[in-house]
Order: C-alpha cells, then structure tokens, then sequence
C-alpha cells in the first residue's frame, strides 16, 4: 500500500478519534449541566452500551443481558474483521492518552522494541477482573476505559475546569478595561455553554484525580501505556483480533529499514514482532514506509505465511491469575464493612437492593456527574472494600431535588434502576431522624423550622408543634418543635443540608426504613 | 378708596388665596399610598396598580439601573404559586424600560439551585423576553451591609443589590411554616447570602430589621395565586387559592398589611408586623391606611 494512503488514512483515524473524543465530552458534559427537570434528556449513557467487557461483567452479575448491551456485539464482531480498530479508531481514552503520547514524544527515552512482559499484563488484569467477578466481587469498573474515564472527568477535570475559567475569565471580565472588553465574550460563552453556576465538589478527587494523572503520566515512559499494558477492554479486543481478517505485511518492496517500527503504537511494527492482537490499526507504519513496503490487506494468510506472533501467557501465569482473581474476588466479602448489621450509607434512588449493587455498579460516575445538586458522591472504604467509588448520597454537598430523576435514567447497568418520576418522589432512600441534642428546637429552645420550609413532600415530611419548654436562658417560651413522619420522608436530605448548624445537623439522614433494602428481606 | 380699606383688601384677598392651602394643612396627614388591584390578568392589574400609583416615571429617572427582586425561590411551577408570578415581572420590567430605566436586572438567591428556580418558575423566560438581564447569584459578589437592626446587624448582602439606582420588590404572598406569612420584608431574605437558616431564630424581628435597613423604592406584592397551606414551598394544587390582585406601595410595611389582609388573617398575630410597627414603620390598623381598592 502506498504511503500517502496510509497518511490519509492515519489523518481520518485522527479525525474519527477527534470526533467520538469530542461527542463523548459532550455528552458527559452536557449532561452535568443540564437542570434538574425530568424533561431534559440525555444520551451520555450510551458509549457505554458499547462495551463488550461490562456485557460480560454485567452478564455474570446478573445472569442477564441488559438488551442495549447488545450493542457491544458490533463493535466486537468487527473486530474478528478490523482487528482493534475500536482502541486506534473510537476509544476516547485511548485518544486521551494517545493524545498524551504525542505530547510527551519529545522529550521521552522510550526504549525500542515491544515489551512482551508488560503486554501480557493487560490480559491477566483481564482474568483478574472475570474471575473475581464470578466470585461476586466486581473490580472492572476500576479499569474499564469508558469507566475510569468517565469518573474522573466528572470528579476532578470538569470540576477544576470549572473553577479555573470561573475565576480567570470572571475576574478579567468585571474589570473596566481593555483585558475585560476582551474576555467578556469568552465568559459569556463558557457561562452559557460549559460552566455550572455552582461550582461541584467531590469527595474522593485527590485518589481519583491522583490515579488519572498518574496513568496520563505513565504515557512519558511508554506511548498508550493504559491501552497497551492495562486496559482489561483492549486484552477483550487482543483475545479478539488475534482471529481477525486484517493483516499487515511488508513485501519484497522492504528495504528492512524499520521506518514502520517508529512510530507503531505497540512498539512493534510489521517487519519485526508484528502482533494482531496489540495492532490497533492506526496506519502510522503504513505512513512512514519509504518504499511503500506495507500491504494491508483484509484476508488473513494461511497458517504457514502467518508472521503475526501471539502473545502466549503461559500455563502457569493464566493459572497463577486465576487463584489470585479468586482470592481478590473473596477478600472483599470478608472485609467487615460488609459484615456490620449497621449500615451508615445511603444510596441514589431506585438503587437495587446491595448485594446486587455492588455487582451491577461500575463505578463510571455517571450518575454524580448528571446530579444537579452535587449530592452523589464517590464512596470510599464507607461502604466496605468492594465499595469503593460506588455513589453514596451527601447531604452535606448537596440534597436530592424532588422534580429530578435523571440519575435513574443515566446508570449504564440499571443499578440505579429506571424511575418514573411520580415513583422517584414517592422512593425511599432513608429517613430523616432529629438529633434532639442539636437541633435548636430541642436543645436551645428557639423557633428555627428551616428543614420543615424545605421538606419538599406536600404532605411535609417535616412539622411542628408548639410546646412549652425551657429556653437556653432558663426560660419557659412556647417553641415550635420538629418532628419527621417517617411514612412521608423519603430521606431526600434536604433538610440535612440546610439545617443551619454549623458543626453537625440537628437533624440527619439515615438508612433506615431504606426502600431497597425491603425487597430482599 | 381709603388706606384702611385697601388694607383690608388686600388682607382679604391674599388670605383668601391662602384659604385652599390651609383648609388641606388642617387636614390630618396622609400616609403613603396603597393601591390594590383585582382582575383576571396578573398582567393588567400590575400595570394598572403602577399606573395608580402615579406610574413608573414617579419612580425611576431616566437612565436609572432598576433591580426587580421576585420571589424565585423554589424549584416549582407557576400553578403551585411558590414563586412571584412571571406575569407580574415581565409587566414590572416592561414599564420599568418604558420609563426610561438604562437597565433592569432580574434576580434572586432562591433556596433552591438557581438555574432551575429561575427557568422552572417560568421568571427567566418572562423578564429576558421583556429586555431585562437575568442574573445568577453569585458568592463572590457578596459584601457586609448593615442594616442596623436589632436582630440582624451586619449581614452579607449581593453586592448586585447596592449598586443599583432603583430596587423594585416583587414578592408572592404565601403561607409560611415559621414566619407564618411571607410577603415583602420577607422576601428581602432573597437579597442575603450566608448562613441564612441562622436568621430563623427571632424571625419576625429579623424580618422586621430587613425591611427597615434595607430600602425598596416599590414594592408590589403578587396576591394572583396564593399559598394558603404548607408555605413556602407548597407543591399541592390543593393548597392553592385564587385571589387575583396585586398590591402596590412604596410602603413595604403597609403593603405587607394590606396583604396579609387578603390572605384573610389579622395583622397582629403576627411577629414581623408588630415588629414593624414599633419601628413605626407604618400603620398596623387596615383602617388607617390610604388604601385604594379597584376592580377591572
């Protein structure tokens, strides 16, 4: 194939890569700022339909098939023809990183040649990740691409996004001046178009934030490090693509010059150590032949022409992983969070009972970038070992709105399950409980009532009623006390969050009489 | 004719110019003026109230930077009357523009998140079709200012609200849990920023203190929908009644009684009005106000 197709084809690699990268930000992005209403719809849910890993992972979590799921049958099936096309062509991580890596190329001492070693690490993360999840613990979320992604542009890039044009474009734009003339537009437009009004805080954004950053970083010492040596969705595609149609070949044009191996994204390249399943067709070999030598081609040669080498984990390595994906898929389940008959969490609505959370959640932060109020949160060891960036609910950050149910309609997996709406408002995430040591109805002796102005239940979750009592000067005043009807409350925490303590609420969500958990006892 | 005489003329007929001016000194003095307007269009009778009151132009100058602060507090809609009728606003800003105002901004520091309050209560649409800005809050705009009250002292206010020539306040009349009723001093929480639920404690003097150390040019109250139930927040079509009027005074306390007069209740029960009246603020007593009730 000549050289100058494989240019154009590289160049429409980059375009497609450029395109599924910018609607998946969109789509991300748009959704985190759209209002609360139920009207507003969004499809940031569907990249993930794409994904052949979570079908299998959600597949073994559940022994069914959500059917839009299915989806990730195309891009699998064409797989055993294109090869990886899915990693080269549409990944957005991989396009994030892939971007990292050419940013990086200048100053990085990359070794030459592929690292067998480090390649076959994606495929024992890969085992890690089936096997633990047939023992019932899910730990693919933490590396799917789509996932990783996903959670940590909602937790620490949009958030510091956000923060930085705010504060850069927003002060120069109130200025009187020339700079402010000038940035006024920029501000307008980012107001308009990317920046929520209430800047979004996120628990665990150092850890996420730390990992993200240190996985971009890990592009300086060798390109696409994530999708080349970690990525459990691209072993998935190499399982795949080692079978595929499509093959690269020099011919008798090859003057043995190893140009193709320069910029290969494997660091192999089809003269030398050519591997299908690590070849995410990106044509950069094709491009750099000086003679034209590459052919391309769709039709696989017979076995004894074959110059492909497989990456062979060995008997004792796959074995090895097993035990191992065993013993981490049973070490969760004997961490004691899991084992405390108290439970202090509580999770979005429509959440499936716990158990079956665990293993159908992702761990993507779908759903605590979709909330309008910043009150899903990623957990950290709260709800045990195998929790670990499952969404919890803050009260202290933010409230559930009672006219919202977007983060039903976001979770991928269905473990935050569909909501109607009218089902939502009536759907009990916990329940309110007053601590009469602090709130002020109670222990100060003084009206307050802010959580009972707030009870958005019409019914109000949330009264009073006027009783004599001693106020804090040792007084008797009639003071108009709190009480919460548990049957109303549906544990929104509005009231936790607008209680006007300033060290801890005086009145407090908690799991109790949690909806989720009463289907399954 | 005589010296005397001409004296005595003259005497005569100057006082008799001064006549109509003392005969309206000895009169007792009138307090400010309100106006209450009932019709089918929260639209009409807010015009109609402004007119009535001697219109916008008495109001604001000529390149005046009006605020309109409506009540957009909750994530609801129209029909569950939590928040300030669009109508009334779009009609405010209309005539506000009409009147020669440079610019006019509308905006709130609701309970609830702002983008939602704004859109959901149908406020945004209404005053930016009408030519006003519509303006978020914004914490980094806030400011001390003291209201030299006696429950709240110095407390943090939007900065948006000072720097404006003109403050025209919009709010709903509407039951309310602690306050008992919320209507224009009330609605002057929506200018604070802070730890607003702190201000709960000894309300009625806190709401009071605003209305005393903070000055509205206008205030016109929306009587249209009420709550009558379950205030502020509501949410229940049940607990929503029609009264189809609208209030206006440059009297906030005044308008505030005449209000709580349609809501049908009395005046005294409740704290923020006494408050306001030891304040002398204005009248307590319906009676003594200078009302004037229309019907279109």
């Amino acid at each position: 194939m000549k050289a100058k197709t494989g240019k154009h084809i590289q160049k429409a690699r980059i375009i497609a890569q450029v395109i599924f990268t910018f609607l998946f930000f969109y789509l991300l992005l748009s959704a985190g700022r759209a209002g609360a209403g139920a009207e507003s719809f969004t499809y940031t849910d569907y990249f993930f339909y794409f994904d052949p890993l979570l079908l299998v992972l959600n597949f073994i979590a559940t022994s069914k098939i959500l059917p839009l799921f299915l989806l990730s049958l195309v891009p699998l099936v064409l797989t055993f023809v294109l090869g990886r096309f899915f990693c080269g062509w549409v990944c957005p991580f991989g396009a994030v990183n892939q971007f990292f890596s050419w940013l990086f190329k200048k100053s990085k001492k990359e070794k030459k040649g592929v690292d067998k070693k480090l390649l076959k690490l994606k495929y024992i993360m890969l085992i890690l990740v089936v096997i633990s999840a047939l023992v019932g613990s899910h730990y693919g979320g933490w590396l799917d691409p789509f996932s990783l992604l996903t959670r940590s542009v909602t937790t620490i890039v949009n958030p510091s996004v956000n923060y930085l044009l705010e504060e850069s474009l927003k002060k120069g734009a109130e200025d009187e001046g020339i700079v402010a003339k000038g940035l006024k537009p920029f501000y307008n437009f980012s107001r308009k178009n990317i920046l929520t009004v209430k800047q979004r805080a996120y628990d665990q954004t150092f850890i996420i934030g730390g990992i993200f950053f240190f996985l971009l970083f890990l592009n300086l010492y060798k390109r696409r490090f994530f999708c080349n040596y970690l990525c459990p969705l691209g072993a998935l595609y190499g399982l795949a693509a080692k079978f595929s149609l499509f093959n690269l070949k020099p011919d008798e044009k090859c003057i043995s010059c190893k140009a193709c191996a320069r910029n290969c994204t494997y660091n192999g390249s089809p003269f030398e150590d050519y591997m299908k399943s690590e070849c995410v067709v990106c044509f950069n070999c094709v491009g750099d032949c000086p003679t034209d030598a590459i052919a391309a081609s769709l039709k696989a040669p017979r076995k004894e022409n074959r110059t492909s080498v497989d990456i062979d984990l060995g008997r004792r390595k796959v074995m090895g992983s097993i035990v191992f994906g065993l013993c981490l898929g049973a070490l969760p389940k004997i961490a004691s969070p899991v084992r405390s008959r108290l439970h202090r969490f509580l999770r979005p609505p429509g959440a499936v009972p716990e158990k079956e959370f665990l293993k159908k959640c992702i761990r993507c932060g779908e759903c605590m970038q979709i909330c309008p109020t910043n009150f899903i949160q990623p957990a950290l060891f709260e709800t045990g070992m195998e929790g670990v960036w499952t969404p919890v609910l803050n009260a202290q950050t933010g409230y559930c709105e009672y006219t919202c149910n977007k983060c039903t309609r976001v979770c991928p997996t269905k473990a935050i399950a569909p909501l109607e709406l009218k089902e939502k408002q009536k759907f009990k995430m916990g329940t309110a409980v007053v601590d009469r040591g602090r709130c002020y109805t109670y222990a100060d002796g003084y009206n307050c009532a802010v959580c009972e102005e707030h009870c958005p239940i019409p019914e109000k979750a949330i009264r009073f009623r006027e009783v004599p009592t001693w106020n804090f000067e040792g007084k008797q005043v009639n003071v108009k006390q709190i009480y919460v009807i548990p049957d109303l409350c549906t544990g929104c925490g509005i009231c936790e969050n607008v209680c006007p303590r300033t060290d801890a609420p005086g009145i407090q969500m908690s799991a109790e009489e949690e909806q989720r958990e009463e289907l399954t006892f | 004719m005589k010296r005397r005489d001409f004296i005595k003329k003259t005497a005569m007929i100057s006082s008799s110019l001064y006549l109509p001016g003392l005969l309206t000194m000895a009169q007792a003095p009138k307090g400010d003026l309100v106006v209450k307007v009932e019709g089918d269009s929260p639209y009409e009778i807010t015009k109609r109230a402004i007119k009535e009151l001697g219109g916008m132009e008495k109001f604001i100058s000529k390149q005046d930077i009006v605020m309109v602060k409506p009540n957009i507090g909750w994530n609801r809609e129209i029909e569950q009357a939590a928040c300030t009728n669009p109508d009334v606003v779009r009609a405010i800003v209309e005539q506000a523009l009409n009147a020669g105002a440079k610019k006019v901004i509308v905006m709130d520091n609701p309970c609830h998140k702002a983008e939602d309050t704004y859109s959901r209560s149908g406020i945004k649409d209404a005053a930016q079709k009408a030519g006003a800005e519509v303006r978020f809050p914004d914490e980094n705009r806030l400011v001390v200012h003291d209201f030299k009250g006696q429950r709240i002292t110095q407390w943090p206010v939007f900065k948006d609200f000072l720097d404006v020539d003109k403050v025209i306040n919009v709010p709903i009349l509407k039951h309310h849990g602690s306050a008992g009723i919320t209507i224009g001093m009330k609605n002057l929480y929506g200018i604070l920023g802070g730890n607003r639920g702190k201000l709960h404690r000894d309300m009625g003097q806190g709401i009071a203190d605003l209305g005393y150390g903070f000055k509205s040019h206008l205030n016109i109250v929306d009587a249209y929908r009420i709550l009558v139930r379950n205030g502020p927040i509501g949410g229940r079509i049940s607990d929503v009644e029609l009264r189809k009027t609208v209030i206006a005074s440059t009297n906030i306390m005044e308008a505030d009684v005449v209000a709580v007069n349609v809501f049908g209740a009395a005046p005294e029960q409740y704290d923020f009005l006494r408050a306001a009246f030891e304040r002398k603020m204005g009248q307590m007593d319906i009676s003594k106000i200078n009302l004037k009730s229309i019907k279109i």
